[in-house]
């Protein structure tokens, strides 16, 4: 009996020396490395999404920081942020600089697939995983490649998938039989003009592209476009691009007084309180868009639910310049995706942390929605229902989810009024 | 769709020249190159958004708000800068390199106090509805606009060429050191139109959020690009030479919109590369600038 104690005891010390001598060999700070863009064409999209991170990286600092399982012991995240200016040369010298000086344990890559398109080919030569948060061009993604995972948005081509079922279903069924189709030349819409392209013809539904027109991405005037599309009647119109475009778009659209009988766009969805303020509730009306989880309230079972996230932004930024939305929401989810990824590695091996995120894959369910992967990388979960804003009768807007049917909240209002 | 196009041009043409007009009277004045131009144009286009959104202060109120204030920041700015850069061997260069200094730190002081975010002030404010224009709808707020700056341009013509002050501008667009040498206190003219330059940039961000749908600090690049595509167009040194520089950017761009419309930002540069090639003086240009 005496022996079976002592035994234990022993054995009880080694692994207890074991593991203090793993937490001995652990680092002082995990280091992860990013970029912002604080001026410059994309700040707008940036500094929200690197805002929600930097949330997230405070919440664990304050509790001791991050739980790293090779080292079975929390420790506080450093994160080191440097500012692009939304300039791709500047981005790409930057992230050479976080990969080769900065020596980061994870990188993080900036907002949207522009300055997110320069560090796939960096972070692939330097064999370091990119944390790619809202890159989703799809052309970064292929199974050869093992150093990208998208987290916080879909791949690019597959957003537009229930914009193309239902024109080519429940569309066909209203008496839509003629798309115009706008997009800016970016990885980010260029993709999805192509996807809805594929959707539409793959579908052999009776339709028609009647205008298929792309414009650069800082077009600021569509006067003249709006007229183009007018004069080739469609019975809807596809508008993609990133939030100036957006703004632009409908601002000149409800000052010429056209009305399209079906008008989607991206932003109205994502960003719906900076896109009220700029376009106005009117210019809003009876838009098509992403639905945008603030509606679908996806039930998270990690990490903050909306509401509580909504008021920590508050409570640490305020009601400030910084937009919050959908890009807020992708930031944090990044944190938490890489929490989850931490807490799972055996080791902080670069392709260990990848097969980490993987095993997250159809399992975790954050205020983003499901996280789930394709074996590229791409993020295929996350995805987003059509949705279209309404007055609500009390001088406000409101959203109705119109497909897919099963999470569907009302009928779509065709023609708009 | 061709008509839409040219007229939508000669609209946007005209709000065009008032973005460059204030950028070619200080080179012409000055031989200096402003490129915080489009930063200044971007601070009128906030000022309006703030004016607007905590005062109610209609934009065209504003214009001449904008008028004094910018001005009046114009002409200390002037003496604290300009006669230094006169002095050295090349002002010209030695201006570019100021003046980007201060376009990126007035644009990070923007982003700091502003936000990134794009801004921008309801359509309606300027007149509801569409306006009818030889058979065309055009949103009022872009025909407000256009008459603003074709009275902006006509302003700086009666500036020019019907006021003493005026002439002296002139004369030291031509020699500044001969008009030195007749006693014209040329400081005091330069910093003047300095002053007015900036003022021309500032009015044209009042029209910003109308015209290019929002402001945001980072706008100035682009419009700096497009500025100097305008008035080299039209003739550099030649402030009216601006209207003719910018209607034919203006009414190019609805083109390239129209007809190739993915190569639209292409336009300045193509423009600007032809212009040199073809005739280095610009449209209304006598000969080509001393550089």
């Amino acid at each position: 009996m005496l022996r079976k104690f002592i035994l234990g005891l022993v054995s009880a010390a080694l692994a207890l020396a074991a593991a203090g001598a793993r937490a001995a060999g652990a680092p002082a700070e995990i280091k992860i490395g990013t970029l912002y863009a604080a001026s410059g064409n994309f700040a707008a999209i940036s500094m929200p999404v690197h805002y929600g991170l930097r949330l997230w990286v405070d919440q664990m600092n304050a509790e001791g920081g991050v739980y790293v399982k090779p080292y079975h012991k929390k420790i506080p995240i450093k994160l080191i942020a440097y500012d692009d200016q939304s300039n791709t040369a500047t981005a790409a010298t930057l992230y050479n600089q976080l990969i080769t000086q900065d020596k980061v344990d994870i990188l993080v890559s900036d907002s949207g697939s522009v300055l997110t398109s320069v560090a796939v080919p960096i972070a692939r030569d330097h064999k370091i995983l990119l944390i790619d948060q809202t890159g989703t061009g799809a052309a970064f993604f292929s199974k050869d490649n093992p150093y990208i995972v998208l987290i916080s948005d879909p791949v690019s081509s597959i957003w537009p998938k229930y914009i193309a079922d239902f024109l080519t279903g429940d569309g066909v069924k209203l008496g839509i039989k003629r798309i115009a189709l706008l997009y800016s030349t970016n990885d980010f819409t260029g993709t999805q003009a192509n996807a809805v392209r594929s959707f539409i013809k793959a579908a052999k539904a009776p339709v028609d592209i009647v205008y298929d027109q792309g414009v650069p991405t800082n077009t600021t005037s569509y006067t003249v476009i709006i007229n183009n599309i007018r004069a080739t009647n469609p019975d809807a119109v596809i508008a993609l691009g990133y939030p100036n475009n957006d703004i632009s778009y409908l601002r000149n659209l409800q000052d010429s007084g056209v009305k399209f009988k079906w008008q989607f766009a991206i932003y109205p969805g994502l960003e719906t309180e900076h896109l009220e303020k700029t376009v106005g509730a009117k210019g809003m009306e009876y838009l098509y868009t992403y639905t945008p989880s603030s509606v679908l309230e996806y039930k998270a079972e990690f990490g903050m639910s909306l509401p509580e996230f909504r008021a920590a932004w508050t409570k640490k930024y305020g009601e400030g310049n910084v937009a919050f939305g959908f890009n807020s929401v992708a930031g944090y989810t990044t944190g938490l995706v890489l929490q989850k990824a931490l807490g799972g590695t055996e080791s902080m091996d670069q392709l260990a942390l990848r097969k980490a995120i993987f095993a997250l894959s159809g399992k975790l369910k954050t205020i983003d929605g499901t996280f789930e992967l394709d074996e590229s990388g791409a993020q295929i979960g996350e995805i987003t229902p059509l949705g279209q804003i309404v007055p609500d009768g009390k001088g406000g807007l409101k959203f109705v989810v119109v497909y897919p049917h099963d999470v569907a909240t009302g009928k779509p209002v065709y023609p708009a009024k | 769709m061709l008509e839409y196009a040219l007229l939508a041009g000669l609209v946007f043409g005209l709000y065009f020249a008032l973005v460059g007009l204030g950028l070619n009277l200080v080179f012409g004045v000055m031989r200096i190159v402003n490129l915080a131009h489009g930063d200044f144009l971007m601070l009128g286009a906030f000022g309006a958004f703030w004016l607007y959104n905590f005062a109610h202060v209609n934009p065209i109120a504003t214009i001449f708000i904008a008028l004094a204030v910018f001005t009046a920041l114009g002409v200390p700015l002037y003496y604290l800068v300009v006669p230094r850069l006169l002095r050295a061997k090349d002002p010209e260069m030695l201006s570019i390199i100021l003046f980007f200094g201060l376009s990126q730190v007035i644009e990070a002081l923007a982003t700091i106090g502003f936000g990134p975010s794009e801004r921008s002030i309801p359509g309606r404010v300027l007149g509801s509805g569409p306006v009818a224009l030889f058979g065309q709808s055009f949103p009022a707020a872009w025909m407000v606009s256009g008459v603003a700056s074709a009275l902006a341009v006509l302003g700086v013509y009666l500036y020019l060429y019907r006021t003493r002050l005026g002439y002296l501008t002139r004369a030291v667009m031509v020699h500044r050191e001969e008009a030195l040498a007749t006693g014209i206190d040329v400081h005091r003219v330069s910093a003047i139109a300095f002053g007015v330059g900036l003022a021309l940039a500032a009015i044209a961000g009042v029209f910003a959020p109308f015209m290019l749908g929002s402001a945001t600090p980072a706008m100035g690049v682009d419009l700096n690009i497009q500025s100097f595509a305008v008035i080299v167009i039209g003739s550099l040194g030649n402030p009216l030479g601006t209207v003719l520089g910018g209607i034919v950017y203006g009414v190019s761009l609805m083109f390239m919109q129209t007809y190739f419309s993915s190569w639209a930002n292409l336009l300045p540069y193509l423009l600007l590369i032809l212009i040199l090639l073809v005739r280095p003086s610009g449209l209304l240009g006598r000969q080509v600038r001393r550089a």
